[in-house]
């Protein structure tokens, strides 16, 4: 693990139109296992948001180490009907390399909309996960994984390829995870951090 | 075909390609709505034009920009879109109430002119045609990263650049296609075959290859069945759309049944 954060917040306030978290101060080092803990609406997946820049800091500071690759699985991506793409296109979307997994592989000809809630997820995850097309050129940037709920839609059938998907993610690469799923949480040897914790904190 | 045809025959067939591709990027981004807005936007700019006595294609492409943009500023995929449709039917409704000009060119921007259309618009549509297949490597990357969100990629997005070239292409697409084959049937070329290839497609490629295989048989049936039947072409080609569209989908159905 490296000692410089890949993430850093000092007295960050989080929002929409208007601070709705914080202050925040933390420091996610680089290639961390991190499981941001707490109940419904304490602020865990607007953070994610934050950091993908779909939700405002109103005050404060929330960085990434420069250059840092920044990928989101969201808590839900509903689909369109009919929506003509299939696993291939979505890899293409992402821009990113498709795994060995054959679980994987054998969604790719499929249509997005005719997966199951199980598969879609899986899909999403894997996507997410894989490194991008263009990494070749520029190896050594920082890679920050976020997943929101990773284990939302996952049936018995994909969720050890999740969690195989999940292990397999590079030492280099840091992951930040949301979860209210004890069991995965524990299989998957994440440390836990309430994010609590690092609410009022000094700045 | 007598040689009179062959012109308004090849601009028609190019600028429904192109409307048809056009379609296929409105579909994915599910921004249809904009589409309707934009159309009669730019045939209230072609029939304020015919009162002001200026050429249509500036006068309907600014209007349809101006449109465009301010689409662009708000997001409202529905109500806004909608709002602006009824402006520009009243505008039109009322320049054809006052002018006489502009009711005739209000009656053409309807029907569509296709069998009068002459060099210039072909010469327009062919530019259209070659600006698509320039800019179609940047069109597939914009509207694949569309299907994206909430999800973010660890990639680089299509940069901005790739965003505004879209936007200027559709609005030309849409304003010279409505120019050419009347408002009415340039929106069921933009709407009907990539909806109806949504169902039978298995992927981006195919729902492509549909939209235009659906999109060439339905101009191809309108042009012979209008010709001899003497009937204006936009509304046969409305109607055969809607009955291809109507069709794939009900294949698609049959196909999935058990």
């Amino acid at each position: 693990m490296s000692d410089s954060p890949v993430i850093e917040a000092r007295a960050a306030r989080p929002g929409f139109d208007r601070p709705v978290l914080g202050p925040l101060t933390l420091a996610v080092p680089g290639g961390a296992r991190w499981a941001l803990t707490g109940p419904n609406g304490s602020g865990k997946s607007l953070l994610l948001k934050c950091l993908t820049g779909q939700a405002r800091v109103h005050g404060g500071r929330l960085t990434t180490a420069p250059g840092t690759r920044i990928s989101l699985l969201a808590q839900d991506h509903p689909r369109p009907y009919p929506w003509p793409l299939s696993g291939h296109d979505w890899f293409r979307a992402m821009g990113t390399r498709v795994p060995e997994h054959p679980r994987i592989r054998a969604l790719l000809r499929r249509r997005l909309d005719q997966l199951s809630g199980g598969q879609w997820q899986l899909l999403r995850l894997a996507s997410v996960l894989a490194p991008v097309e263009a990494a070749d050129r520029d190896t050594g940037r920082p890679h920050l994984v976020l997943l929101d709920e990773p284990a939302n839609h996952l049936d018995a059938e994909v969720r050890a390829d999740a969690v195989e998907l999940i292990t397999a993610l590079p030492a280099s690469a840091t992951l930040v995870m949301t979860s209210h799923d004890d069991e995965l949480l524990g299989t998957l040897g994440v440390e836990r951090h309430p994010l609590q914790d690092y609410l009022d904190a000094h700045d | 075909m007598t040689d009179l045809l062959l012109t308004p025959f090849v601009a028609g067939f190019l600028i429904t390609l192109v409307l048809a591709l056009a379609g296929s990027g409105l579909f994915l981004r599910g921004s249809v709505w904009q589409a309707l807005a934009l159309g009669q936007w730019a045939a209230a700019g072609g029939v304020l034009a015919s009162v002001l006595h200026w050429p249509v294609l500036p006068v309907a492409l600014a209007l349809g920009a101006g449109v465009m943009a301010l689409l662009q500023r708000v997001r409202d995929a529905e109500r806004l879109p909608l709002a602006l449709f009824l402006g520009g039917l009243a505008a039109v409704t009322l320049l054809a109430a006052n002018f006489s000009q502009a009711s005739l060119a209000a009656a053409a921007w309807a029907e569509g002119q296709l069998y009068f259309a002459g060099p210039n618009e072909l010469i327009a549509v062919v530019v259209a045609g070659v600006a698509s297949a320039v800019l179609w490597p940047w069109l597939r990357r914009v509207w694949l990263h569309a299907q994206l969100a909430p999800d973010v990629s660890a990639a680089p997005a299509p940069p901005a650049i790739a965003r505004w070239l879209e936007i200027a292409w559709l609005v030309a697409v849409i304003v010279l296609g409505s120019m050419v084959l009347g408002m009415p049937a340039a929106l069921a070329t933009l709407l009907l075959p990539a909806w109806g290839a949504a169902f039978l497609a298995r992927g981006l490629t195919g729902a492509l290859l549909w939209t235009q295989s659906l999109a060439i048989a339905g101009f191809l049936v309108a042009w012979t069945i209008s010709l001899p039947l003497d009937q204006p072409f936009a509304p046969v080609l409305v109607v055969v759309f809607l009955l291809l569209a109507l069709l794939a989908r009900a294949g698609a159905v049959l196909r999935r049944a058990p």
